[in-house]
């Protein structure tokens, strides 16, 4: 069975090599007001394509999403139905647990911290997924190395 | 489900890794089926029944509960 949506091999490590300067712009454009200058748009109006706006953080945001689905959607050097396997398992236990967050995040956090948390929400599930896929497959190698 | 993959590696003198390439699948495969932390596709029983000229029902049983 050959599971399609699946990009090459190493799209791992592209996505991983794209994944640290988003990560680095973003945090720095969230909690230090970082800008690239040159991002500005001087435009007038009240839409996201028309006000006056710096995009450093769109783009921050954009190359994590991107980065993340680079990382969770590269096939694994040697794809087999079981590897296919603990891939589905592993989205099943990403929707789960983001969501068990999300739910106790809900009544923990209030105004603008739940705004940070819904931000982190945004790739939680990608985040959850690409862990748990990569620990059960270090956990096999594991066993395999033992038997 | 139980097997005797191991058993039937052993009598065809194979490994892990042999098995996994005539078959097409990781190593990493074959020992989780071994270890029974993985129901094989029915495709890939047939693959293996017949590399050891068996039949399915040779190699795999079913267990209590199943």
């Amino acid at each position: 069975m050959r599971l399609g949506l699946l990009l090459p091999h190493k799209f791992k490590w592209i996505g991983f090599l794209f994944f640290i300067p988003s990560l680095i712009i973003g945090i720095m454009s969230r909690y230090w007001d970082f800008q690239f200058a040159a991002l500005a748009v001087p435009k007038k109006g009240t839409s996201i394509f028309t006000s006056p706006q710096n995009l450093t953080d769109e783009l921050a945001l954009s190359g994590l999403i991107i980065s993340l689905l680079m990382i969770a959607f590269a096939r694994e050097r040697h794809e087999d139905e079981f590897i296919n396997h603990t891939r589905l398992e592993s989205w099943q236990w990403a929707v789960l647990i983001n969501f068990l967050l999300l739910l106790v995040a809900t009544w923990v956090f209030y105004d603008e911290s739940f705004i940070d948390v819904m931000m982190y929400n945004l790739l939680t599930i990608l985040i959850i997924f690409i862990i748990r896929f990569n620990w059960v497959l270090a956990r096999n190698k594991r066993l395999e190395e033992k038997n | 489900m139980q097997n005797t993959i191991k058993v039937e590696r052993a009598i065809k003198s194979m490994t892990q890794a042999d098995l996994a390439e005539k078959i097409g699948v990781s190593r990493q495969t074959i020992n989780a089926i071994e270890t029974n932390r993985y129901v094989p596709s029915t495709i890939l029983a047939l693959k293996m029944a017949k590399l050891f000229g068996k039949t399915v029902e040779e190699i795999f049983s079913l267990e209590r509960g199943d």
